[in-house]
């Protein structure tokens, strides 16, 4: 009886998963054996491993690592400190604010921000450096996928130094820990998990960023996102973009299970 | 002579503009002795113990430690260790790591730590538990490896707040013939927090009862149970008859409309005072042979006795401890000792307390 009532239960969560999550896995996977006439390959998977798109998948991790590396460079210190504050409901909410504007929206106003005649470089001609290009490079990229990704990178990891029990911290100064030692040896540990979870929800969808490579960095920067909107869109390969894709998965996979591993505490 | 280890001179805590949590407070701690801060929740005895261990710092006032001031000495500088009340034992650290921790800020040599966190082990009965996870542990277990995670630095002291609150009381029974076994074999400080009168009672060489912030009365557990100093003491520690009355002269006092013999002296004449008669000195028998005649309102049985509440001609309420039965509704006589009557005079300091018991005594060796 009770069974049942569960499975009725699961019907439309299973529905889901295999309308939006499996088929179209699947779909990607059967696409990236066929060529650009249509005809059964895998050819594709050998075209991927030459030159051209080894170079996008590397320049694709790189950046995927910068931005990051920043991100959590910038947000650990930051959550950290607002767990200090007296009002961290408050301040938590104005950083993940941004992060509900839409993508197209923000990445036009850094155009704005950025550009020849922008705020930026106002502030830079006024403080005596001179106007510089500013969008269309590498320093844009990075600096506008971190402000769009490091709300995704704070909330976690200030969940788990939110819930840190305070008195652990009190009994690692009794037992004669410095500040430095105390958080090597037990903040940094056991927030392990949401700095964890952060690097997944920002590395993993900046691996296939690929409108910002065009707003921002002016198509410099071709990540394997944009190649797969190009092959879709452009050259009409589904076969390759799918190939892509598919490596894009397989790396997705394997981001979870290195950071996912030894899941304890907490 | 024991020599003083932590000393109190004056110390008042008080967070911005909130109340005092500790007002005025001065205390001396002795050398390897077993102390209790015992209060209600909220009457300051764990901050007493943040000040030691330096989590918190004095509003005003000097903490002395081995005769050298540590107001500015910050906790993880200070020779003394916690065992806390969740027990705060670091949730990805296993049994071994967890107390290896402190040996290992020290940076002592891998083979010295693994002698004495095996031997802290020992102590606490748990060989053989080093590769477990905390998570994996029973709550009495927890306890013991916080404890052996403290006394493995070799602290002077040791502070315990509150730490058998969560176990059941089986187990806490237990715990405490453990703790105070422990101390005396470790010959340490121990500083323990709770709000358990019982608990106390048991473990203590010296009791220090707080409340509002203030130490009302500090003593050995039978110097605190028979002569409590006010009526907060004596309602707090064990169960208690409070009845106001007024002192006569030496050697007499009144309440309940009579006159009795007692051993208090020193207070002026017709001074009101109240008197305390625990529940397990009074003796039940028949009216006329009584010194006190009450009429049964109720009777409890709590095992070993029967708890017995009855009202005499004033209306004052009493409470007999006693393995004798009595019927409901029926008037019954109380006897009691004049040792049996505790005369407590209103807003009497510590010191005045203590030089009107000195008295009694010089009195009783001078008689014999």
């Amino acid at each position: 009886m009770e069974n049942k009532t569960r499975t009725l239960y699961m019907i439309p969560y299973i529905g889901w998963i295999i309308l939006f999550v499996v088929a179209p896995i699947a779909l990607v996977v059967y696409y990236s054996f066929f060529d650009i006439h249509g005809n059964f390959t895998v050819g594709n998977y050998g075209k991927f491993f030459t030159p051209v798109y080894l170079k996008m998948a590397i320049s694709s991790f790189w950046y995927a690592f910068l931005i990051t590396i920043i991100s959590l460079a910038a947000a650990y210190p930051t959550a950290y400190l607002l767990t200090k504050t007296k009002h961290k409901q408050l301040w938590l909410l104005l950083i993940i604010v941004p992060s509900w504007v839409n993508l197209l929206l923000k990445a036009y106003a850094f155009i704005g921000i950025f550009g020849a005649h922008g705020a930026a470089n106002q502030f830079l001609d006024i403080i005596g450096i001179g106007t510089k290009q500013l969008l269309f490079t590498d320093f844009s990229f990075v600096f506008v996928s971190v402000y769009i990704f490091i709300p995704f990178m704070i909330l976690p990891i200030f969940n788990a130094l939110d819930n840190l029990n305070p008195s652990l911290l009190d009994a690692t100064k009794d037992l004669g820990a410095s500040k430095w030692t105390t958080f090597r040896r037990v903040i940094l540990p056991l927030t392990l998990n949401g700095v964890k979870s952060g690097i997944q929800v920002v590395f993993i969808p900046s691996l296939s960023l690929f409108m910002l490579t065009r707003l921002i960095a002016g198509n410099r920067v071709i990540t394997l996102g944009t190649a797969i909107e190009q092959h879709f869109l452009v050259t009409q390969d589904w076969g390759m973009g799918s190939t892509i894709a598919v490596f894009l998965i397989i790396a997705m996979f394997l981001i979870m299970a290195l950071t996912g591993f030894r899941r304890r505490g907490a | 002579m024991a020599s003083t280890i932590i000393q109190f001179k004056n110390v008042t805590k008080q967070y911005g503009q909130d109340p005092v949590v500790l007002d005025n407070v001065s205390f001396e701690i002795e050398k390897g002795k077993f102390y209790t801060l015992l209060g209600p929740s909220g009457c300051g005895k764990t901050t007493i113990l943040r000040l030691i261990a330096g989590f918190t710092e004095p509003t005003s006032g000097e903490i002395f430690f081995n005769g050298k001031k540590v107001n500015d000495i910050p906790a993880n500088k200070r020779q003394v260790n916690t065992v806390f009340q969740d027990y705060a034992l670091f949730p990805h650290l296993n049994v071994y790591e967890n107390v290896a921790f402190g040996l290992r800020i020290k940076k002592m040599k891998k083979s010295e730590i693994d002698k004495k966190v095996k031997e802290a082990l020992s102590f606490v009965n748990l060989n053989g538990y080093e590769d477990r996870d905390i998570q994996d542990m029973s709550g009495g277990q927890k306890q013991r490896v916080a404890i052996a995670r403290a006394i493995v630095n070799e602290p002077e002291v040791i502070l315990l707040d509150e730490p058998l609150s969560a176990l059941d009381l089986k187990l806490r029974y237990q715990m405490q013939y453990e703790l105070r076994e422990l101390q005396r074999r470790l010959g340490i400080t121990f500083i323990f927090v709770t709000h358990d009168q019982e608990e106390a009672l048991a473990m203590s060489d010296e009791i220090f009862v707080i409340n509002k912030g203030k130490i009302q009365q500090s003593g050995t557990p039978n110097d605190i149970y028979d002569e409590p100093i006010n009526r907060f003491v004596a309602d707090f520690i064990g169960e208690s008859n409070i009845i106001q009355g007024t002192m006569i002269e030496d050697y007499v006092v009144e309440f309940a409309g009579k006159r009795f013999a007692c051993v208090d002296k020193g207070m002026e004449r017709n001074e009101p005072i109240e008197v305390v008669l625990r529940p397990e000195d009074l003796e039940i028998t028949s009216p006329d042979q009584g010194l006190i005649q009450i009429k049964v309102i109720s009777q409890l049985f709590r095992g070993v006795h029967y708890e017995i509440l009855g009202v005499d001609e004033q209306g004052n309420e009493w409470m007999v401890h006693s393995t004798k039965k009595a019927q409901v509704g029926m008037e019954i006589g109380l006897r009691f000792e004049p040792e049996a009557i505790h005369v407590m005079r209103f807003n009497e300091s510590e010191e005045e307390f203590d030089k009107r018991l000195e008295s009694y005594t010089e009195d009783e060796s001078d008689g014999k």
